[in-house]
C-alpha cells in the first residue's frame, strides 16, 4: 500500500526532505531487524527530531489510516522494527540526546535513540551507570530496550529494562503526548508506565524515557568454572540460587560454543569441557570476597574441571572475553541457526538441558547454548544449514518441541528479547483464550485504530479480535431460587 | 417490600455459591464490614477462587456493587465509595499454594497475609521483603492493590518489582492470568503492573506468584542522630552517593524520634544494612566514618527496633499523607507541609531517604482545614511531578479532598479508558480511584 502524495507532502512538511526516505533502496534499510526472517520495508522512513513531530507525524498517519512502525538501532531479534503492512517507520535514530543527569535524585531523562552505552559512559566516572546491560548495549536504543523490555546477564540481581524506567513520554495511538510517571516515584493512578514498557511499539512512540541511575559497586569479582557436563554445570547454578547468593551474573556456555570460542581468538577454555560457568559477583568488597570463594568451593565440590577466580580487572575482562565473543564464534559453527529465549524455573535447568539434547539428537541438529542460567533464561540456538531447505524445517520444529517442553516445566516464551512477530505466535501456549482476550483489549485502549505496530506482540488468534467473549463462571443451579 | 424480597433472593443466591456460612447478612456483620460509613447489603466470603469468581460474576449482572477486602487494614484509602452492596471478603484464600525454595518463588491466594508468608519462608532463609506498616497482618493481595510499601523499598523495590504473575477475577467474572512463574519474563504484556496498585477497581486479584529474596546471614541497625533535618538530608545524600549498600534508609524527624522510643535529636537516620557479617560490619564502620565527619552520633540499635518502628508507623496519627517528591527536597517539602498543616500541629515525619517518599502522620484536626492545606501541598510538589496522597484519613476528610489529588488529563484519560474497557458497568469498587474511577 502506496502513501498517497498528500501524506508524503504532509510528513515532508513536519521533518523536512532530507528527513523522509522514500527511495525504494533508502527503505530496504528498514525492512528487518537483527531476525532477518521477518522482511517488510515501510513505505516511508521518517527521522524526526523532537517529540512535537512525533505527534504530528501520528496525527497525519492516523487521519491516513497508516500503520505506524518505531524503530531504535534495530538490533532487536524478534521481527519487532519492520513493517509486515507497510505504513510510516518512525526511525529514533535522530533523537539520541541525554535532556538531563539528576545524581542527586539518581535518575537521567534521555530521548529514546541514545544508545544504551552511552548512558553508562555519560555517568561512570561519577560512580554511577544503567543497568540493563543486554549484548547489544554498545549498539542498541534506550528507547528499544523499553520497547522490548530487555534484559542481559546483569538482570539477576538488578532486574530488567522496566525495574529501572521511572517514567515515559509518549504518543499514544490516541494520538496524545501522554507523561506517564516522571522522577518521583507512587503517582496516583493505575501504573501506566509498567504496562507501556515492553509494549513493543503496540500502545505508541516513546518519545523521551527517564531511567533510574545505580551507583557503581565497591567490588566485582568474577570466577570461570569448567565442568564435564552441562547437566553438572546446572546443578551447581540450582545449589549456588539455593544458597542465598543473587549473584550479579551466572552466565553458562555449552560444549559447542566452547569449542567455537577456543577455535577462534581462544580463551583459552579447558578442552574437553562440556560447560564452564561465568559467576560474576558485585556489591561491598568483603561480601563480594566471601560470596565468590563460596561459590569456587560449591563449583569445586561439584567436581568442576577447573575453577579460576580472576584476581584484577585485566583477568576479569579475559574471563568474559569467551561470553561476549560467544554470538560471534557460532558464526564457526554454522551459516545460519535460530535464537529463541525461552525460561524455565531455575531448579529445572538440569532437566531442560537433558531435554534439549535429546531434541537436539533427534532431530539431528546441533544446538548450541550460551545463556542466562541465573534466571533460567535460555538462548538456545539451533543449528542448520540454510542450503538444505529440510534443516530449516527440523529446525523449525526442534524449535517448537522445546519452546512447549519450557513451557510445560512452567517456564515463559520469552525471557528478554520479546514477542514481536516471530514469537506472537507462541502466546497461546503459555496463556488461555480469556488472557489472550485481556491484552488485545488492554491494547485497545492506548491504540482505538490498531495503528500501532500493527501484527505485533499479540497472535492472530480469535481472542485477540473483536467479538471474542471468553467463557465466564457457570452459576450452579440453585442459585437462583 | 419488593427491596427486601430481591435482597432475600440475592442473599440465598450468594449462599448457594459460598455456602450459608459464607455470607453476612445481619445488621452487626453488614456494620463490621462498612466501608467509609456505608454498610454493605452482604458480606460474603468465598473458600475458592471460583467461588470468588461465580460471586463477582453474580453481582455484575445484579449490578451490585463490589468492594474486595484483605485484611480490612487499608480501609482509609480512596476515596468514599458511590455504592457499597458486596463486600467480598477474600479472607478465606488464604493457601500458600507453592513454594519453590530453589527458583525463590511462591505463588499465594490473595488472602494470605505477608506475616504467614514470611513465617513459611523464613525456615528456608527467604523472604519477600515488602514491609509496608503493618505488613505481618495484611494481605499479599492488599498490599498488591494499594501498592504499600516500607523501608525495606530502599533496597527491594515495592510489589510492582517481586510481583511476577497474577491471577485474576475481571469485573464480569471470567477468571484470567497474566504475567508468569518465572523469574523472568516478557511474554505478551506486563499485566502484572497493571493490577498493583489499581485497588481492586479492574479486577479481584485471587492469586499472586512471588518473586522471593534470600535472608540476609547478617543484619544490623544503626541510629544516626543529627541536630538538623538539612544535615540528615544531606548525610543520606552522601550514603546513596557511595558504595554503601543499606536495605533501609529512613529519615525521621524530632517527632518520630519520639515515637519509636529513640533519644531525643532534631533529627535521624535508621540505616540497616544485611549481608554477610563482615560486610555488615565494614558498613557500618563507613557510615560511622561518614556520620562523624558531618559531627553526627552513631549507635547501633536492636534487632527488635524495625518491628517497634512499624508498629509506630501502623498505629500513629489518624490521618497520614504520603507526599512524593525528590530525594533532594525532602526537608523543604516536609517544611512545607508543617507551615501548611499549622506549625503547631504535632506531625510524626518519616521518609524512604533515597526515593524522596515522605510520610507525614498526625492527629485529625478540622477537615476543612486539612483539605486546604492537602491542596497547598499539591501546588508545592506539582512543578516537579510529585504527588499527594491521603494514605489514611478519615471519610470526612476524604469527602471534603480529593485523597489521590489530580492526574494529568492525558494520562487520566487512559486510566478511564481501562476502567471503561474492564469494567464497564462500574462493578468494582466504584468511586474509589483517581477521577472518580
Amino acid at each position: 500500500m502506496a502513501l498517497s502524495p498528500d501524506v508524503v507532502a504532509r510528513l515532508e512538511r513536519i521533518v523536512g526532505t532530507g528527513a523522509l526516505v522514500l527511495t525504494a533502496e533508502g527503505r530496504m534499510v528498514y525492512e528487518c531487524d537483527m531476525h532477518t526472517f521477518y522482511k517488510g520495508a515501510p513505505d516511508a522512513v521518517a527521522l524526526p527530531v523532537r517529540a512535537e513531530q512525533v505527534q504530528e507525524i501520528v496525527s497525519v498517519c492516523r487521519a491516513a489510516r497508516v500503520p505506524i512502525v518505531p524503530r531504535g538501532s534495530g538490533t532487536g531479534l524478534i521481527g519487532g522494527a519492520m513493517a509486515p503492512q507497510g505504513g510510516v517507520m518512525v526511525s529514533m535514530n535522530r533523537m539520541v540526546s541525554i535532556l538531563e543527569v539528576d545524581l542527586p535524585n539518581r535518575c537521567a531523562t534521555v530521548q529514546p535513540g541514545l544508545i544504551n552505552l552511552w548512558l553508562t559512559n555519560a555517568v561512570q566516572d561519577r560512580g554511577w551507570f544503567f543497568a540493563p546491560d543486554p549484548s547489544s548495549q554498545m549498539v542498541s536504543s534506550i528507547g528499544g530496550n523499553v520497547s522490548t523490555n530487555a534484559g542481559g546477564p546483569h538482570c539477576l540481581k538488578y532486574g530488567i529494562t522496566t525495574n529501572h524506567v521511572l517514567g515515559l513520554e509518549m504518543v499514544t495511538g490516541r494520538g496524545d503526548l501522554v507523561q506517564l510517571g516522571g522522577k518521583t516515584v507512587d503517582g496516583p493512578g493505575y501504573d501506566l508506565t509498567g504496562v507501556a514498557v515492553g509494549s513493543e511499539g503496540t500502545f505508541g512512540l516513546v518519545t523521551a524515557i527517564t531511567v533510574r541511575l545505580t551507583h557503581l559497586p565497591e567490588a566485582v569479582k568474577t570466577v570461570l568454572a569448567a565442568f564435564r557436563t552441562v547437566v553438572e554445570a546446572s546443578e551447581t547454578v540450582s545449589a549456588i540460587i539455593a544458597s542465598g547468593m543473587v549473584p550479579a551474573a551466572l552466565e553458562m556456555l555449552d560444549e559447542a560454543i566452547i569449542s567455537a570460542i577456543n577455535a577462534g581468538t581462544g580463551a583459552g577454555y579447558p578442552e574437553g569441557a562440556g560447560a564452564v560457568l561465568l559467576i560474576e559477583l558485585d556489591g561491598p568488597r568483603a561480601e563480594v570476597e566471601a560470596q565468590a570463594e563460596r561459590a569456587a568451593a560449591m563449583c569445586r565440590e561439584r567436581e568442576a574441571l577447573s575453577v579460576s577466580v580472576a584476581r584484577d580487572e585485566a583477568e576479569r575482562a579475559l574471563l568474559w572475553k569467551g561470553r561476549k565473543e560467544a554470538a560471534g564464534a557460532v558464526g564457526r559453527l554454522t551459516a545460519a541457526y535460530l535464537l529463541q529465549d525461552a525460561v524455565v524455573p531455575r531448579s529445572k535447568l538440569p532437566q531442560i538441558m537433558r531435554e534439549m539434547i535429546a531434541i537436539g539428537e533427534r532431530y539431528r541438529l546441533r544446538i548450541a547454548n550460551v545463556f542466562h542460567a541465573g534466571d533460567g533464561n535460555l538462548h538456545p540456538m539451533i543449528c542448520y544449514d540454510d542450503r538444505r531447505p529440510d534443516e530449516l524445517a527440523r529446525a523449525k520444529e526442534a524449535n517448537e518441541e522445546l519452546l512447549r517442553a519450557c513451557i510445560a516445566l512452567g517456564g515463559s516464551v520469552t525471557g528478554e528479547h520479546g514477542n514481536g512477530l516471530d514469537k506472537g505466535k507462541n502466546l497461546p501456549l503459555q496463556y488461555g483464550e480469556a488472557d489472550l482476550n485481556f491484552m488485545y483489549r488492554l491494547r485497545r485502549v492506548f491504540d482505538p485504530d490498531h495503528l500501532m505496530n500493527p501484527g505485533k506482540l499479540l497472535p492472530s488468534h480469535p481472542a485477540c479480535g473483536e467479538g471474542f467473549r471468553p467463557l465466564r463462571p457457570v452459576l450452579p443451579a440453585g442459585a437462583w431460587v | 417490600m419488593g427491596l427486601t424480597v430481591t435482597a432475600r433472593v440475592l442473599g440465598s443466591a450468594f449462599a448457594a455459591l459460598v455456602g450459608p456460612a459464607g455470607v453476612g447478612e445481619t445488621e452487626a456483620a453488614r456494620a463490621a464490614a462498612a466501608i467509609d460509613g456505608r454498610p454493605p447489603r452482604w458480606v460474603v466470603r468465598p473458600r475458592t477462587m471460583d467461588e470468588a469468581a461465580a460471586v463477582v460474576a453474580l453481582a455484575h449482572d445484579e449490578k451490585l456493587a463490589v468492594v474486595p477486602r484483605g485484611a480490612g487494614t487499608a480501609s482509609g484509602l480512596g476515596t468514599p465509595p458511590e455504592r457499597v452492596d458486596v463486600v467480598l471478603d477474600l479472607g478465606g484464600l488464604d493457601a500458600i499454594l507453592e513454594h519453590n525454595p530453589e527458583d525463590m518463588t511462591a505463588t499465594v491466594q490473595a488472602g494470605v497475609t505477608a506475616g504467614a508468608l514470611a513465617a513459611r519462608l523464613a525456615r528456608y532463609r527467604q523472604t519477600l521483603p515488602l514491609d509496608p506498616p503493618g505488613w505481618a497482618a495484611r494481605t499479599l493481595g492488599g498490599i498488591a492493590v494499594t501498592a504499600a510499601s516500607g523501608p525495606l523499598r530502599a533496597r527491594y523495590g515495592t510489589m510492582r518489582d517481586l510481583l511476577l504473575g497474577v491471577r485474576f477475577v475481571q469485573a464480569d467474572g471470567v477468571v484470567t492470568w497474566g504475567g508468569a512463574r518465572v523469574v523472568k519474563s516478557v511474554t505478551g504484556y506486563d499485566i502484572p503492573k497493571l493490577l498493583v496498585g489499581s485497588l481492586g477497581t479492574l479486577a479481584v486479584i485471587a492469586e499472586l506468584t512471588l518473586r522471593l529474596h534470600p535472608l540476609p546471614e547478617s543484619e544490623a541497625t544503626c541510629l544516626v542522630s543529627v541536630d538538623s533535618l538539612e544535615g540528615a538530608q544531606a548525610l543520606a545524600a552522601a550514603v546513596v552517593d557511595s558504595t554503601l549498600q543499606p536495605s533501609r534508609l529512613e529519615l525521621l524527624d524530632s517527632g518520630a524520634l519520639a515515637a519509636s522510643g529513640l533519644p531525643p535529636s532534631a533529627a535521624g537516620l535508621a540505616v540497616s544494612f544485611g549481608s554477610v557479617e563482615p560486610a555488615v560490619r565494614a558498613q557500618q564502620a563507613a557510615l560511622t566514618a561518614e556520620a562523624a565527619r558531618a559531627g553526627a552520633r552513631v549507635e547501633t540499635l536492636g534487632p527488635r527496633f524495625w518491628t517497634t518502628y512499624d508498629r509506630m508507623l501502623a498505629r500513629t496519627g489518624s490521618t497520614v499523607l504520603r507526599i512524593a517528591t525528590r530525594a533532594s527536597r525532602l526537608v523543604e517539602t516536609l517544611g512545607e507541609a508543617r507551615a501548611a498543616l499549622g506549625g503547631a500541629r504535632e506531625l510524626v515525619a518519616t521518609a524512604c531517604a533515597p526515593l524522596g517518599v515522605l510520610r507525614v502522620a498526625f492527629d485529625q484536626g478540622e477537615p476543612s482545614r486539612l483539605a486546604g492545606a492537602v491542596e497547598r501541598l499539591r501546588r508545592f510538589v506539582a512543578h516537579e511531578g510529585g504527588s499527594v496522597v491521603v494514605e489514611r484519613g478519615p471519610a470526612t476528610l476524604r469527602a471534603v479532598v480529593d485523597p489521590w489529588g489530580p492526574v494529568p488529563p492525558a494520562a487520566l484519560t487512559l486510566m478511564r479508558g481501562l476502567k471503561q474497557e474492564f469494567d464497564p458497568g462500574r462493578t468494582l469498587n466504584p468511586g474509589r480511584f483517581v477521577g472518580g474511577i
